[in-house]
């Protein structure tokens, strides 16, 4: 009985593995591959000389690296400092033209970015913003806007108004329920939109090229262009290298979410 | 809760910082759109010729992104699901374990993983034909449409299950347990208790995939070798080869419409019905 | 928010703007347009060889990618600041195109006469990008040319000539692969040979005059390439016809000479596929070096293009290192380069079908004409 109720669980669990894990084993080879070509089906030798080209002292990878992790950390505290407002009052306010503020939020996915950076640096460059982190932080939280402010909606639409009623009548002031309540229901989606965020912010490469360089240089900017043109090597090892923050950042997240929240909710 | 005045002051620094750093430098661009460089003037011709030349890769985009979104859908309602419902420890630990990890591959490089893993010499093929599944003959390549939704949905699958894993583990488990012990089976717990009570965020997480799969330009392009393909593709093209803005911006406003089409039809289907989506 | 939190970003604070402080003087900023192994080269070898020849200065290179997407980025970049006194960029290396485009919007300086190096470089190409003059604004840093890449264990009689490779496709249906027009260069390059081949006025085509109504004589070398079309295998992109090369999908398509040799040092193509140019010929396109008018350190400027453009580095970089076409005239070289070098980079296409079948790519207008033509009459 409960093998065959596990049987199909166990063929759809590797289903779903050979379709998640695959494209990323073939990552993991290609990351170590020196040769592999036609007819061979695995790589004809393998090594590290990929790595040692993208960490050579002169690549500045180092350096990129922390870069993109600084912006991507203050991308989160600015996109989390304007979105939270926001999604409270589109998600539980009066607000005349509500969806067309949402809707305005779509906006800046929809347009070729090439031409709107453009325009972005014109004004930076005019702002003496060009070439500084904040500049770049401004552009990569744009960027974010949309997701975090819908999920931040959405996040504050959903949660139960009778638990905010039941605070409210026991004489709670309103701040008071909004921190005890309904900030700590929320906070699993602001939480994934901080993630979503970071990993935006991670990978953005028009905007930092336009606001950024030459002063300011982060990872995708350093490496995307190989993976561009198909140095499958150089491509693999960028995702492996920003592997690293974007895993530790959920994770983090997720403990800070465990500990925090949680024991909020409980008192 | 919140009068019409908080509300305000509350989306104000959002709105500002949405007003001065893109719909600004959007205004200057977009204007381009409605030019009409033959006569001087202002005009429609952008928008004629980009139907013109483009029109079935704007159905083509439609379509490709429309059918990996209810994909997408129905597999993040299926992981998520079970990662809130499934009775099996180990397996939703293995589930919970590797259901994330695409979400952390940026775009250009989940292009190019699975142009060498869908190929028709790629990995996929060669692992199936070893273990003697298939054989070398049949084998055909993926890089076409299949190849760009599937892409998308092992790329935006992660995304959506992640909101709506979370969104289901909040919601009240009493009534989950209720009808357990009422013995209803689980498919119909999910889709009649868990679903509709995390359908807002399952709603924005779908328009959000579907938002940046219309934006994505590494992927069609790296995957898409036939046409039609995809409008990021041809407004890349229309810039790059003849520096012409004016079509460009006209396609970003189709895709645009497209994108606030289904956005403006969830909006208002939640208001009808009295709740208030996100 | 807990205090390790806090501490977290308060020392990313600090970091931050101890980071933002103004850069050091002597800084040179090269963007550069094209592959990863342009970038390499000024990282690698260039970027070195001058820090260590003008002790004080710091070279830094940023690439933008391949093709004109990544050039047009760097045209963009510089008009956004167009409005300040002094440009944030010191050296380009774009492509012709967009290059022209500069020089017509007035975002580049003249400088060529003012380094020693500057009558070394006397191709057409050195004078005129795609029908722009272009003279005395641009040095060219390498050549770069399209061939047809094949596998000769699998092909043993290449098809010397474009008509012959139509009766090849016709009898190997989808061995042959390119990445159309839109996609990359390289297909644009073959599509380009294609017309030279069959549309007729080849010189008018390459030095003009512009005719519009030349377009309207088109249609039958259109619909040749139409019906081509349907014996051959369509790539994802310059890379992508390569990629199908490494997993022998297609055994024959149109290449960067450069990238072919890039994609074999790096172990994805077999080492013995070979190239060769078709008659009557294949467009090439050099990227140029150049200074935008506003660079805040044009003189380094030019003493980094007069030390980049020098017969030494052209030799030992460009051709050596990089198996690269040399931008300035061969003749230069010959004191500076070994013959087995000279030879290597040889070995497929020699000098002479170089100099008889290398053309440049067609006249501005005429090219968008042919794009736009095989978007409406191929395409659709």
């Amino acid at each position: 009985m409960t093998i065959l109720r596990a049987a199909p669980v166990a063929l759809l669990l590797a289903l779903l593995a050979f379709a998640v894990l695959g494209p990323i084993t073939n990552m993991l080879i290609w990351s170590v591959a020196e040769t592999w070509y036609f007819p061979a089906k695995l790589p004809q030798s393998y090594g590290f000389s990929f790595w040692e080209r993208v960490f050579r002292p002169q690549g500045n990878a180092m350096v990129s690296l922390w870069n993109s992790v600084v912006i991507a950390l203050f991308t989160v505290l600015a996109s989390m400092v304007v979105a939270v407002p926001a999604g409270l009052a589109l998600g539980r306010g009066r607000l005349p033209w509500r969806s067309f503020f949402l809707l305005l939020f779509l906006l800046p996915q929809a347009f070729p970015s090439i031409a709107v950076h453009m325009n972005i640096a014109r004004i930076f460059y005019g702002l003496g913003l060009n070439g500084t982190y904040v500049g770049v932080v401004l552009v990569h939280t744009i960027q974010g806007l949309v997701f975090s402010v819908w999920i931040a909606t959405a996040a504050f639409a959903a949660v139960n108004r009778e638990l905010e009623e039941a605070a409210a009548n026991m004489g709670a002031s309103p701040f008071t329920v909004f921190r005890t309540v309904t900030l700590p229901l929320a906070l699993p989606g602001l939480m994934a939109s901080a993630i979503f965020v970071f990993l935006i912010s991670l990978d953005e490469f028009t905007g930092t090229f336009f606001v950024g360089v030459p002063d300011i240089t982060t990872l995708p900017l350093l490496l995307f262009t190989a993976s561009m043109e198909g140095n499958y090597q150089i491509a693999s090892i960028t995702a492996l290298i920003l592997l690293i923050p974007s895993v530790g950042f959920m994770l983090f997240i997720e403990r800070f979410l465990k500990s925090d929240v949680l024991a909020k909710i409980g008192s | 809760m919140l009068t019409r005045k908080t509300s305000l002051i509350l989306t104000a620094p959002a709105m500002a910082l949405l007003g001065l750093l893109f719909l600004l430098p959007l205004g200057y661009s977009l204007v381009w759109a409605f030019r009409d460089e033959e006569l001087g003037g202002w005009g429609l011709q952008n928008f004629i010729k980009a139907f013109g030349l483009y029109s079935r890769d704007i159905l083509f985009t439609l379509i490709i992104v429309t059918l990996s979104t209810v994909i997408i859908g129905v597999l993040s309602i299926a992981i998520s699901g079970y990662l809130t419902l499934g009775e099996n420890r180990v397996a939703q630990a293995a589930l919970r374990w590797m259901y994330r990890w695409p979400l952390f591959i940026p775009f250009v490089v989940a292009a190019q993983l699975m142009r060498t893993f869908l190929a028709k010499n790629g990995m996929m093929n060669n692992i199936i034909v070893s273990t003697g599944l298939m054989d070398q003959m049949h084998a055909v390549s993926y890089l076409d449409w299949r190849g760009i939704i599937i892409t998308f949905v092992w790329k935006q699958t992660p995304f959506v299950a992640l909101l709506l894993a979370g969104a289901m583990s909040s919601l009240d488990r009493s009534t989950i347990e209720a009808a357990r012990n009422l013995g209803a089976h689980r498919f119909r717990i999910l889709l009649e208790i868990l679903v509709p009570q995390a359908a807002t965020t399952l709603m924005v997480g779908l328009i959000l995939s579907y938002v940046v799969m219309m934006s994505v330009l590494s992927v069609p392009l790296m995957i898409n070798a036939q046409s039609p393909t995809m409008i990021t593709v041809d407004m890349a093209w229309r810039i790059n080869a003849y520096s012409d803005y004016g079509v460009a911006n006209a396609l970003g406003f189709i895709s645009y419409a497209m994108t606030a089409v289904i956005a403006w039809i969830y909006l208002r289907q939640g208001v009808r019905e009295g709740r208030r989506p996100a | 928010m807990t205090h390790k939190t806090a501490n977290l970003f308060a020392s990313a604070a600090v970091a931050l703007f101890a980071a933002g402080a103004a850069p050091a003087e002597g800084v040179l900023n090269v963007v550069s347009g094209g592959s990863q192994n342009m970038v390499d080269y000024v990282t690698d070898y260039l970027g070195p060889l001058f820090e260590e020849r003008n002790p004080g200065w710091k070279v830094n290179v940023v690439g933008t990618g391949p093709g004109n997407a990544g050039s047009q980025a760097i045209l963009e970049k510089i008009k956004a600041q167009a409005g300040n006194d002094k440009w944030d960029t010191d050296v380009v290396v774009m492509t012709q195109l967009k290059t022209g485009e500069m020089v017509t919007e007035g975002l580049l300086q003249k400088y060529v006469d003012d380094i020693e190096t500057g009558k070394l470089a006397t191709r057409d190409t050195a004078r005129t990008a795609l029908g722009t003059d272009v003279e005395g604004f641009v040095m060219p840093m390498f050549h770069s040319q399209t061939a047809i890449a094949y596998n000769p264990d699998v092909v043993a009689n290449p098809p010397a000539s474009l008509d012959e490779l139509k009766t090849w496709t016709a009898e190997n249906k989808g061995a042959f692969g390119y990445n159309g027009i839109k996609n990359g260069m390289s297909g644009v390059a073959f599509t380009a040979a294609w017309m030279y081949a069959y549309a007729g006025n080849t010189e008018q085509l390459i030095n003009g005059p512009y005719d519009p109504a030349l377009k309207n004589g088109w249609d039958q070398a259109l619909a040749d390439l139409k019906a081509f079309n349907e014996n051959v295998t369509f790539t994802p992109g310059n890379a992508g016809t390569l990629d199908m090369m490494n997993r022998g999908e297609i055994v024959m398509g149109p290449v960067w000479v450069d990238m072919f040799y890039t994609w074999q040092a790096d172990g994805r193509l077999n080492p013995n596929l070979k190239l060769l140019l078709p008659e009557p010929g294949m467009p090439g396109q050099p990227y140029y070096y150049a200074i935008p008018a506003k660079a805040e350190d044009a003189d380094a400027a030019r003493s980094f293009i007069a030390l980049a453009t020098s017969p030494e580095v052209q030799a030992e970089g460009i051709v050596k290192r990089f198996n690269w076409y040399p931008g300035i005239d061969a003749e230069h070289l010959e004191g500076s380069l070994e013959s087995e070098v000279w030879d290597k980079l040889f070995t497929d296409v020699t000098p002479e079908e170089l100099a008889a079948k290398g053309k440049p790519f067609p006249l501005g207008p005429y090219f968008d004409d042919m794009r736009e033509a095989y978007e409406l009459k191929v395409t659709n």
